[in-house]
């Protein structure tokens, strides 16, 4: 049983809501403004109230200030007649603020005081928050991303996923057939790994002995992903010639399978991928411009993990967790090696990630609790990128001098007249310059 | 309905939510009352109670069209 404050200034709601309260085992008090509801709270414990957003004698969030100086602090849930008042009050949840919308339903309110349940609930949130039911990540940069799926799942635009290598395009791809609700499947290829003869048979399929070796009628990508999503991985990896034939599919919303004279409808949202930059695929010709905006409705950029490293523990832990589950182990991430996979920068993103984790996760020494991450996170993959992200601030001029001088020397393998005239200084400056730092070390 | 500035529209939208809470709460118990075989007044109270929150909510939606009258 619980004690309940309800307060809202309509006489009529409280008196049925707390019959219903009263119904479903709970005691309940009711005020019709704030001094009533300040009133209550001076002389008695609450375990939960219930608070109207708008009161005659200003806003229920007035009372917030008091109830969180309450100790033990008591649940709170706004109740509102506006939707929109849903952002206000979900940047003011914490875990133990949340809000119902009127009209409320029976089922809303025992869900409220049902304590089993909401535990539950609240584990499965600890757990991992999954957004469109594959992607982790609080940080602003995801939740700009999550608004964007939002909105062009809404509609039925063909999106372009740009983003370096390893930053989760698939994943996103699956988030926007998740959230557009659509009816048919999500159907995934590989444009990169298709040779140019397969290409058409594969996106638009063929009929029975349409070429040699086409034994059996082949349904194409674009049938299969009927009332769904198709998605282009590796679209900019398309030969280009092979271009003008799927332009013309994305323009007539129509396909002629391969040795086929049949006009097919083409009904299903295409979502391409790329690890280019879009200068680089307008700078090289690697698309074309026709095809590009045919596409490209709507390009999202996903930020690599570097841009969001506050979902790095996160994300961790949460690989951590799946392994733990498949492999029926416990092992734990301390807050040190949390902060050690933070700092990191990750050239390779969540994949590189991933794949450390697991990597610990193999090497992990069955008597401790915690994983053993290695001394260093660096991969072969990423060791070409980390020497020019040499400069940082808090470095001194010799210190990046220095670097700069190694760094070029490595790169004309020693050679110093050359590494000289690279560097703008004449060759004995950079004798002196070598020297000063010791020696000339693995340049002598 | 065109010079109803957006204010005074979510105003009186959200007026006319009231009455739809207290028919959607009055609802609820009735289905309490008769879940739980409890006596039937309780019930027949609630149900008067929606029928006016009906004629308040069709008033409103009333003055939502013509303010002047």
């Amino acid at each position: 049983m619980l004690s309940i404050l309800l307060v809202d200034d309509d006489r009529e709601f409280t008196d049925v809501a707390s019959h219903i309260i009263d119904f479903l085992g709970h005691t309940v008090s009711v005020a019709g403004n704030l001094a009533e509801a300040n009133e209550w709270l001076e002389h008695n414990h609450f375990d939960h109230i219930l608070l109207d957003f708008m009161l005659p004698d200003g806003s229920g969030i007035h009372l917030m200030d008091r109830v969180q100086h309450l100790f033990p602090v008591p649940k709170v849930t706004f109740i509102t007649g506006h939707p929109s008042v849903k952002s206000v009050i979900a940047e003011l949840c914490g875990p133990k603020v949340d809000y119902l919308i009127k009209p409320i339903q029976r089922e809303c309110l025992e869900r409220l005081f049902n304590p089993v349940k909401q535990k539950a609930k609240k584990s499965s949130a600890t757990k991992t928050n999954l957004h469109f039911n594959c992607l982790i990540g609080e940080s602003e940069p995801m939740q700009a991303l999550y608004t964007m799926i939002e909105r062009v799942a809404a509609s039925s635009a063909n999106v372009m996923l740009m983003g370096e290598s390893g930053v989760g395009k698939e994943l996103v791809a699956s988030a926007i057939h998740y959230a557009s609700q659509a009816s048919g499947d999500l159907v995934a290829t590989n444009c990169g790994g298709l040779s140019k003869e397969l290409i058409s048979s594969e996106l638009f399929g063929h009929e029975k002995g349409a070429f040699t070796g086409a034994v059996a009628q082949k349904i194409g990508v674009f049938e299969r992903a009927k009332g769904g999503t198709l998605f282009l991985d590796e679209v900019t990896e398309m030969p280009l010639d092979m271009q003008p034939h799927l332009l013309r599919v994305l323009e007539t919303k129509k396909l002629v399978r391969v040795g086929g004279t049949k006009e097919i409808a083409v009904d299903c949202r295409v979502v391409s991928a790329t690890n280019r930059t879009l200068q680089n695929i307008a700078e090289q010709h690697i698309l074309r411009e026709d095809i590009y905006f045919r596409l490209a409705v709507f390009p999202i950029e996903i930020p690599p993990l570097r841009e969001r490293a506050a979902d790095i523990p996160l994300l961790a832990k949460a690989f951590l967790n799946q392994l733990n589950e498949d492999s029926g182990t416990s092992y734990q991430l301390t807050s040190t090696q949390l902060q050690r996979l933070a700092s990191f920068d990750w050239p390779g993103n969540v994949r590189e990630l991933r794949h450390t984790i697991h990597r610990a996760h193999i090497m992990s020494d069955p008597a401790k609790k915690e994983v053993e991450l290695p001394a260093s996170f660096a991969s072969p993959f990423s060791i070409a990128q980390k020497e020019h992200t040499g400069l940082a601030a808090g470095k001194t001029i010799d210190e990046v001098e220095k670097e700069l001088i190694y760094l070029t020397l490595k790169k004309v393998s020693g050679n110093k007249a050359m590494a000289a005239d690279m560097l703008g200084v004449s060759v004995k400056t950079l004798y002196n310059r070598l020297s000063a730092y010791g020696g000339l070390g693995e340049f002598s | 309905m065109a010079d109803l500035t957006a204010a005074e529209l979510a105003k009186q939208v959200h007026d006319i939510r009231k009455p739809l809470n207290r028919i959607s709460m009055q609802a609820e118990l009735i289905k309490l009352v008769l879940e739980n075989n409890l006596p039937p007044d309780k019930a027949i109270a609630a149900i008067d109670k929606i029928l006016q929150s009906c004629q308040d909510c069709s008033q409103l939606l009333e003055n939502l069209l013509n303010p002047s009258a």
